[in-house]
């Protein structure tokens, strides 16, 4: 049984690895964008494991890729290496950031990772000289010239980085520090779990994933702006995703980045202007209604079953 | 030697009683409230003489934060949400007026009270469709929800209205004064005003009134007010309505000033929340003197030509500085 799962998931990625042979350039750039929601969606939802909630997403988002872009344009670092460089930039931030903040829980931490976003696109407005300012950097050429089939590529491995990164921590030790911690604090500390240290941690993980994701988006599109990087879409659209699909798993960011992902293209072209408003809509009915997801609702109707 | 002449020599009981009231002074500068009055009286002192604009400007624009983030600390204290949608309510407010403006030819001012009327029953409705729903949830549940909620007002208001920014002209909002040589816009006391009724209204309702001091008591121990009969559901709902039709009514107010778009109202909702978590979660009065600081230390940066641009990191550097120091010292105790 279970070796049968691990021959469907082989399956899955050879079917995606070679899914530009016989498809064109539209589905790739749209599977490009469902894919980088995949990720961030998924590296939201490895944070709220320990019960913590970041709206700063965006923030770490739009560093990695001002810090991939500049480590390009200023060090001539290869654009591969300065993605790597625009998460390794995020995760170290993260995790400054985490020792000071993260004695925070709730909302008092969900608050200050939403003005730390702010804070730094303030910074990287009023930094002309560095980032360009309000205008943004251009590069002079997108990745790969632009090659769609490289750029998918690149693409799937950043999402499938970060499916590997969730299923490690669902399968080793951390996972179980890190429910624990959710679930009651004090009973964590108290059977000898270094609450803060784990923290800081997932914190500084999660957020290098969404700097490496951050760098990939800048390089794929070839520019980086105040406005546009760190747009509040970064933010509200993976925690849609994951909220769509079911918390604390895999599996249900996947889903819910796959089937919100379809359906925005739909809804781009059918109302141009506030399709968000679909994405509040189902924030609001999924607290509302089902709070365990899609996976979640399912996976309790088929054990029910059995 | 002093010691046994102080209490025969007059002068020495005089100084006795000074250090006595030393001594209350100066334990009554250890709480939080009177450090921050202190800072603030010190401040506008200086920035009288230096920079009388800043001080007229940064009044105002205290104001008008101070009695946005009111209604909000209202709800936080007793309903005990966090109410991220806070700002789009305000903007809904904005538009209300604007419309009823357009259409019926009515001024903003008076459109207030229609917005009071029609806000208390939009904060109703809100409450009986959806935050009823969350108030035992965990407040993971509580944050995502008011999130998505604050979506669902932006996006609505940007499919209805567009995001083109709207104005109405008013003749009587440029109007001016002088002292001396320094002229200073005088409509925008209308902020100042509308702090002060919100304010004191607020404090009469909750001090003197039974259902303000049963909204108390609710807002301290939910089971214990239930337990001494008082309606708790009902408690919540009537201050949450109150807190969206005051919202509203100064939507009203903040359209007259300002030109309105579908996302003029959400970074209100993180000042708010910051001006909140800095005075203590259940201290109105201390919101107003934490706007002044915040209102005139904008200002001050402001009127630095070529860094206006970091006047906006002043309200987001402070409020994690002030929510991780606070953590720091609640941990020590």
């Amino acid at each position: 049984m279970k070796n049968w799962r691990y021959l469907l998931y082989i399956v899955i990625f050879i079917w995606l690895l070679t899914l530009p042979l016989y498809t064109g350039v539209y589905l790739l750039n749209v599977l490009d964008i469902i894919l980088i929601y995949l990720a961030l969606a998924l590296s939201w939802d490895m944070l709220l494991r320990s019960g913590q909630i970041s709206f700063g997403m965006a923030g770490l988002f739009g560093v990695g890729g001002y810090a991939a872009v500049l480590t390009h344009l200023n060090a001539g670092l290869n654009p591969l290496i300065s993605i790597v460089m625009g998460g390794l930039v995020a995760g170290v931030l993260a995790w400054l950031i985490g020792m000071a903040v993260l004695q925070l829980r709730g909302m008092y931490f969900a608050i200050v990772t939403l003005a730390l976003a702010e804070i730094f696109r303030v910074i990287v407005r009023n930094l002309p000289d560095l980032t360009g300012g309000p205008e943004g950097t251009v590069l002079p050429s997108a990745i790969f010239a632009g090659n769609s089939t490289k750029t998918y590529w690149l693409v799937l491995t950043v999402a499938v980085i970060s499916v590997i990164a969730s299923e490690i921590f669902r399968r080793t030790r951390i996972h179980f520090a890190l429910t624990s911690i959710r679930n009651d604090e004090i009973v964590a500390k108290s059977s000898g779990i270094d609450v803060f240290k784990y923290l800081v941690f997932i914190f500084a993980i999660t957020s290098a994933i969404q700097g490496i994701t951050g760098g990939a988006y800048a390089h794929i599109y070839g520019f980086v702006s105040p406005e546009g990087s760190f747009s509040v879409d970064f933010t509200l659209l993976p925690i849609a995703m994951a909220l769509l699909g079911g918390m604390h798993s895999t599996w249900g960011p996947v889903v819910g980045a796959v089937v919100l992902g379809v359906v925005s293209e739909f809804l781009k072209l059918q109302i141009p202007y506030g399709h968000l408003l679909v994405y509040g809509v189902i924030i609001v009915i999924t607290i509302l209604f089902f709070p365990e997801g899609i996976v979640g609702t399912l996976g309790q109707k088929f054990k029910g079953n059995r | 030697m002093p010691s046994r002449f102080s209490s025969v020599v007059p002068w020495g009981r005089a100084h006795a009683r000074a250090q006595a009231v030393m001594m209350n002074l100066v334990s009554k500068l250890k709480q939080s409230n009177y450090q921050i009055a202190v800072v603030t009286a010190v401040l506008v002192v200086i920035l009288a003489f230096w920079k009388p604009h800043v001080l007229v400007e940064g009044l105002q624009r205290a104001c008008l934060y101070a009695v946005i983030a009111l209604p909000m600390a209202l709800i936080l204290g007793i309903v005990g949400i966090i109410n991220l949608a806070h700002g789009d309510y305000m903007m809904l407010g904005a538009y209300f007026a604007y419309w009823l403006n357009v259409y019926t030819g009515m001024d903003p001012l008076v459109a207030i009270l229609p917005a009071l009327a029609a806000f208390f029953l939009i904060g109703i409705a809100s409450y009986r469709a959806i935050i009823k729903y969350v108030l035992g949830a965990p407040e993971l549940n509580q944050l995502l929800l008011t999130f998505g909620l604050a979506m669902v007002l932006e996006q609505l208001a940007n499919l209805i209205w567009t995001s083109r920014p709207m104005k109405q002209p008013l003749k009587y909002v440029s109007s001016s004064a002088n002292i001396g040589s320094f002229t200073f816009g005088t409509y925008e006391f209308v902020y100042v005003a509308a702090a002060m009724v919100v304010l004191v209204g607020l404090l009469l309702f909750l001090k003197r009134t039974d259902t303000g001091q049963a909204a108390l008591a609710v807002g301290q121990n939910p089971r214990g007010a239930k337990l001494v009969g008082i309606d708790v559901d009902r408690t919540y709902l009537l201050i949450f309505s109150l807190s969206i039709a005051l919202i509203g009514a100064i939507g009203a107010i903040f359209m007259t000033r300002h030109s309105i778009f579908p996302l003029v109202g959400a970074p209100f909702t993180m000042k708010s929340f910051c001006l909140i978590a800095m005075a203590g979660i259940g201290n109105l009065t201390g919101i107003l003197w934490c706007s002044l600081i915040l209102g005139l230390a904008e200002n001050f940066v402001l009127s630095f030509r070529g860094y206006s641009g970091w006047a906006d990191i002043l309200f987001f550097a402070l409020i994690v500085l002030v929510i991780v120091v606070r953590s720091r010292q609640r941990q020590v105790k």
